[in-house]
C-alpha cells in the first residue's frame, strides 16, 4: 500500500491489457461476439461498485441491485424525454450517489451492525423491484416515459456521440466506449483506494475502533464510500439500459444484487482484478449452462454461492495469490533465507 | 360500526400474520444473532408441504399442524450440521450461505415442482358481520398467532430449556461462558425456528396459493419485523409487529397494496435510525 | 479548576444491566500531570477510559476536557479534542505495515509531507524503525503495543491513556516504555494505568487507586504502598481468583 499506484507494474499491465482489448478486438471478432462481450464489460463495472465498497470499505451490500436498477431506470426515463443520452448518462451517477448517501445516512449515522446493514440493504433493493413491479399500468408515467411495470420500459435511445443525438454509436463504438468507461472506472478507484481517502477506508475495514480513536469519524467515510459504489453501480445499469434498449425490474431483482456478490466473492474481495475476473467467468459459465435445459440457473447460482463461503471463502484472486506467496517462500527457504514476516504489499 | 369492527379485525389480523411471519426467524435471531436468508423459502417448504400431503389424502389440518413443522423443524436442523455450524462465528458468510440456500431451493422446487401456483382451498369458508363478508379463516390466523406467542412465552418461562435461552438471548458471551452446551443450543433453535416457520408458511398456503417462488414476497416483512423488534423473541416480535402491522394495513387501505411494504420500511428506517438495537435493544431490554 | 485542570469527571457512573462498572467518580487531572492508575481486575478502570473517550456513554455523570463538557461526545470528536488512548486488548490495523498504522495517525492533523517526517520520528522514538515495513498483525504482543504506542503519541493529543501498556513486553521493552512515558509526559498529560509496582515507581509519583468501580485512595506512591487496606484489596482479588 505504501507503492503508489504509478509504481506498481500490475497497474499498468491492467491498463495495457484494458486498451489493447478496447482497440483490437472490434477488429478481430465479428459483431455477434462484440455484443456478447459488451455485456461481460457493462457488468464488470456493476462487479467493480460492490468489490470497491466490499473490498475496501468493509460494506457488504446485499441490495447492490437497488443502485443498477436506480441508475438503469433513470437513464431510462431521463433518456426518453430527453431525446439525448449525454445528461441522462450523468444522471445515473448523481441520482444513485444521492440515493446511497441518503440510504448510508441512515444507516451508518445510526450505526447498524453487518447483519442489521445487511438485512436493510437487501429489503431497499427487494422493495424497490416490488414497487417497480406494480407500475403497469398508464397512470405510472414519468413525463413520456411509461415505466411499464414488469413489463418494462422498452425503445431506450442508443448512446450517441456527446452533443449530436443523430450520432449513434455503432456496436463497436459501443464497446469501446464501454471498455473506456470500465478502464475509467478501474483508474480512478485505484488512485481513490491509494489517495488518504482510500486509505482511512482500509482502515476502518481492518478496525473500526482504533480508526475512530485516531480521530477520524467513521460514519461519514462510510457513507462516502457507500455513495460512490452506489453511483458506480448506477452508472453500471445505464450502461445495461443502452446495451439492451430495454430495462424491466429483474435489473434490480434479488437475483442480480447475488450475482454481484457472487462474482466478487470468486474473483477475490479485496481487490479490483477479482471482481471483474469473477464476473467474466461466471457469466460465462452462467451462458454455458444456459443452454442446458434441465439445470435451473437460479439453482446453479445458490449452489455456487453456497461453495464458494463453505470452500473458498477467499475468493480465486487471493487464493492464487496466497499459493504463488506460500510458493515464493518456500523456495526461499530452499534458497536457505528464513522469511519472518510478510511484507506488505498491496 | 360494521365497518369498524371489519377494519379493526384486519389491523389484528395484519398483526397476527406478521407474528406468524417472523417468530421463527426471531427465535433464530434471538439466540444466534444471525438472519436465515433462506427464510421465504422455509415458508415454501412448509407450504409445498401441505400441497403433497393433502394431495395424497392427509387431513389438511393435520398437514397444517403437524406434517409441516415436522418436515421444515427436521430440514432446519440438517441446515444447521451442513451449512451453519460450519460458518460459527462468521456472521456474515453464515447469511451469505443461507441465502445461497434460499436460491437452490427455489431453482431446486421449480426442477420437480414447475413454477406455477398450486392453490389450497381455504377451510372453513366465509362469515357475515353487518353487510361485509370476512373469511373465518382470518380468525385460524389470529388464534394462531397468540397460541403461538403463548407457547413461546411458556417454553421461555417455565422449562430448563427456556432458561437456557432467556441467558444466551441477553447475553450470548456470557452463556458461553457459562459452559452451556452452545452446539446443541444452536441445532435445537434452528429446528424449532425452522419449524415455527414451516408452521407459518403451511397456515399461509391457502391465502396465497403455493409457488417455488413465493418466498421473495414475504422475506421483506418478516426481516423488517425482526430487526426492528431486536433480540427478545416475544417482546419484539409482538411490539414491532403491532407497530408495523398497523402502519402498513393503514398505508395500505389509503393507497392500496403496493406502498405497504415500502412505508413499512420507511418506518423502520427511521425506527432503527434512533434504536439501532431494535426496539428491545434499548426499550424493553430485559423482557423476553 | 477549568484553567489548571485538563480532565474532570463528576459523579461518572456507567453501569452494565446489575453489574456497576464505573461509581460516581470524581476525578481531577493536571494539565501536564503524569498520573497512574492503580486496582484490582475488575475496579472499572478500562471501563473509565472507555468512558472518557466516548467508547461508552456513561450512564451518568459529566467530564470535562480542556474546559470542555464531552459527555456523550461522539469518539472522534474527543479524540480530535486531543485525547489518544492505547486501549488495553491492542488495537491496531493488523492487516497493514507498521508505518502505515503509524502514519494514518500522523497524517490526521498533519499534510502529506510533514505526516511522513512525523511517522519516521515517533518510530525512531519508540525504537520500531526496523519493524516499519511489517505487517503489525503477525509482530509478537509487546511489538503491537509499541505500534500502537507509536499511534497514539504521533497524533499529538494534550492527555494520553495508556491502558496496560507494558503487558507482554520484554525487559528492555519496558524500559523504553518507561523513558517513552516520561518524555511524553513533558508535553502532555499522561494517565497509565499498570499492575507492575517496579514500573510504576519509574513513572509516577501520585497514584489514584480504583475498587469495585469507585476512587479508593489518592495518594503519593510510597504512601501507597504502605497502605494497608490498598495491600488487602489486591491480595482479597487475588486470594479470590487463585480459589477460582
Ligand atoms: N461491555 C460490558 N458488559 C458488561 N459488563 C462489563 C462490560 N465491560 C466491563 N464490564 C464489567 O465491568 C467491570 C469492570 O471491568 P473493567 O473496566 O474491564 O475493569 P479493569 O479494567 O479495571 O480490570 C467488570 O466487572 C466487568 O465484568
Ligand atoms: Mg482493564
Amino acid at each position: 500500500m505504501e507503492k503508489p499506484v504509478t509504481r506498481d507494474p500490475g497497474f499498468y499491465v491492467m491498463v495495457a491489457i484494458g486498451l489493447a482489448v478496447m482497440f483490437i478486438a472490434p477488429v478481430m471478432l465479428d459483431l455477434f461476439t462484440i455484443m456478447q462481450i459488451t455485456q461481460y464489460v457493462v457488468l464488470s463495472v456493476f462487479a467493480l461498485s460492490l468489490g470497491y465498497i466490499w473490498g475496501f470499505g468493509g460494506i457488504l451490500s446485499f441490495g447492490q441491485a437497488a443502485f443498477f436498477g436506480l441508475g438503469a431506470y433513470t437513464f431510462a426515463v431521463a433518456s426518453i424525454n430527453m431525446g439525448s443520452t449525454t445528461i441522462p448518462m450523468v444522471l445515473a451517477f448523481v441520482i444513485p450517489t444521492l440515493f446511497g448517501a441518503a440510504l448510508g445516512y441512515f444507516m451508518f449515522y445510526g450505526r447498524l451492525s453487518d447483519v442489521y446493514l445487511g438485512v436493510v440493504t437487501l429489503v431497499v433493493a427487494l422493495i424497490f423491484w416490488k414497487l417497480i413491479n406494480h407500475t403497469a399500468g398508464p397512470e405510472y408515467s414519468i413525463g413520456s416515459a411509461r415505466l411499464g411495470g414488469f413489463n418494462g420500459i422498452p425503445s431506450i435511445p442508443t448512446l450517441h456521440v456527446p452533443g449530436d443525438p443523430s450520432a449513434w454509436l455503432d456496436p463497436g463504438q459501443m464497446f469501446q466506449v464501454f471498455m473506456g468507461f470500465l478502464l475509467v472506472i478501474y483508474v480512478a478507484l485505484r488512485f481513490l483506494i491509494a489517495s488518504d481517502f482510500g486509505r482511512v477506508s482500509i482502515s476502518i475495514r481492518e478496525n473500526e475502533t482504533r480508526s475512530s480513536l485516531l480521530g477520524y469519524d467513521v460514519r461519514k467515510h462510510k457513507v462516502i464510500v457507500f455513495a460512490i459504489g452506489g453511483g458506480i453501480a448506477g452508472i453500471a445499469g445505464a450502461m445495461w439500459a443502452t446495451y439492451q434498449a430495454f430495462i424491466d425490474p429483474n435489473s434490480v431483482s434479488m437475483e442480480m444484487s447475488a450475482k454481484a456478490l457472487v462474482w466478487v466473492m470468486a474473483g477475490g474481495v479485496g481487490t479490483l482484478v477479482g471482481p471483474i475476473i469473477g464476473c467474466i467467468l461466471l457469466q460465462w459459465l452462467t451462458l454455458q449452462l444456459g443452454t442446458v435445459d434441465v439445470v435451473n440457473s437460479i439453482a446453479v447460482l445458490g449452489a455456487i454461492m453456497m461453495v464458494l463461503v463453505l470452500a473458498l471463502p477467499k475468493g480465486i484472486v487471493p487464493t492464487a495469490r496466497s499459493l504463488l506467496l506460500g510458493g515464493y517462500i518456500l523456495w526461499k527457504r530452499n534458497q536457505g533465507q528464513a522469511i519472518s514476516g510478510k511484507v506488505v504489499k498491496e | 360500526m360494521d365497518y369498524t369492527i371489519v377494519v379493526a379485525l384486519e389491523m389484528v389480523r395484519a398483526v397476527a400474520w406478521l407474528v406468524l411471519l417472523a417468530s421463527g426467524l426471531a427465535i433464530i435471531f434471538g439466540m444466534m444473532r444471525i438472519i436465515n436468508f433462506a427464510h421465504g423459502e422455509f415458508l415454501m417448504l412448509g407450504g409445498y408441504t401441505v400441497v403433497i400431503s393433502t394431495g395424497h389424502g392427509v387431513n389438511e389440518w393435520i398437514a397444517m399442524l403437524v406434517l409441516a413443522p415436522i418436515v421444515v423443524g427436521i430440514f432446519g436442523v440438517l441446515v444447521e450440521r451442513l451449512v451453519i455450524q460450519r460458518l460459527y462465528g462468521r456472521i456474515l458468510d453464515s447469511l451469505l450461505a443461507t441465502w445461497g440456500l434460499s436460491m437452490l431451493m427455489i431453482g431446486g422446487v421449480t426442477m420437480i415442482f414447475g413454477n406455477s401456483v398450486t392453490g389450497v382451498a381455504t377451510p372453513l369458508g366465509g362469515m357475515s358481520i353487518g353487510a361485509y363478508q370476512v373469511p373465518r379463516y382470518n380468525f385460524v390466523l389470529i388464534f394462531a398467532a397468540i397460541a403461538l406467542l403463548l407457547a413461546i412465552w411458556a417454553v421461555l418461562k417455565f422449562t430448563k430449556a427456556g432458561l437456557i435461552a432467556r441467558a444466551t438471548m441477553q447475553n450470548p458471551d456470557m452463556s458461553e461462558a457459562l459452559g452451556i452446551p452452545t452446539r446443541w443450543v444452536y441445532m435445537a433453535t434452528f429446528g424449532i425456528g425452522s419449524a415455527i416457520t414451516g408452521f407459518a408458511g403451511a397456515l399461509l398456503a391457502p391465502l396465497t396459493g403455493v409457488v417455488p417462488t413465493m418466498g421473495v414476497n414475504f422475506i421483506a416483512q418478516s426481516f423488517i419485523t425482526v430487526i426492528t423488534g431486536g433480540a427478545s423473541v416475544i417482546t419484539g416480535t409482538l411490539s414491532a409487529a403491532t407497530l408495523l402491522g398497523s402502519i402498513s394495513q393503514g398505508m395500505t387501505f389509503l393507497t392500496g397494496p403496493v406502498y405497504g411494504d415500502a412505508a413499512l420500511l420507511l418506518a423502520a428506517l427511521v425506527l432503527l435510525r434512533l434504536l439501532p438495537q431494535g426496539i428491545t435493544g434499548r426499550i424493553f431490554k430485559k423482557s423476553l | 479548576m477549568t484553567t489548571e485542570h485538563i480532565l474532570t469527571t463528576r459523579g461518572l457512573t456507567m453501569r452494565f444491566g446489575g453489574v456497576t462498572a464505573v461509581d460516581n467518580v470524581d476525578f481531577n487531572l493536571r494539565d501536564g500531570e503524569l498520573r497512574c492508575l492503580l486496582g484490582p481486575n475488575g475496579a472499572g478502570k478500562s471501563t473509565f477510559f472507555k468512558c472518557l473517550t466516548g467508547q461508552l456513554t456513561p450512564t451518568e455523570g459529566k467530564i470535562t476536557f480542556a474546559g470542555q463538557d464531552v459527555t456523550g461526545a461522539l469518539t472522534h470528536q474527543i479524540v480530535n479534542l486531543g485525547v489518544g488512548i492505547k486501549t488495553q486488548v491492542p488495537n491496531v490495523f493488523d492487516g497493514i505495515s507498521a508505518y502505515e498504522n503509524v502514519r494514518l495517525s500522523a497524517r490526521r492533523k498533519h499534510l502529506a509531507p510533514m505526516a511522513r517526517e512525523l511517522t519516521h520520528t515517533t518510530l525512531e522514538r519508540c525504537g520500531i524503525t526496523h519493524l516499519a515495513k511489517r505487517e503489525v498483525g503477525l509482530l509478537s504482543h509487546g511489538q503491537r503495543q509499541l505500534v500502537e504506542l507509536a499511534m497514539v503519541l504521533a497524533g499529538e493529543p494534550k492527555l494520553i491513556l495508556l491502558d496496560e501498556p507494558a503487558a507482554g513486553m520484554t525487559g528492555d521493552e519496558r524500559d523504553r516504555l518507561a523513558q517513552l512515558v516520561l518524555e511524553s509526559a513533558r508535553s502532555a498529560a499522561v494517565v497509565v494505568v499498570e499492575h507492575d509496582m517496579a514500573f510504576i515507581r519509574q513513572i509516577a509519583k501520585f497514584v489514584t487507586v480504583f475498587n469495585r468501580g469507585a476512587i479508593f485512595r489518592e495518594a503519593m506512591i510510597d504512601d501507597i504502598m504502605q497502605d494497608r487496606e490498598v495491600q488487602e484489596i489486591y491480595l482479597g482479588k487475588q486470594a479470590n481468583v487463585a480459589a477460582a
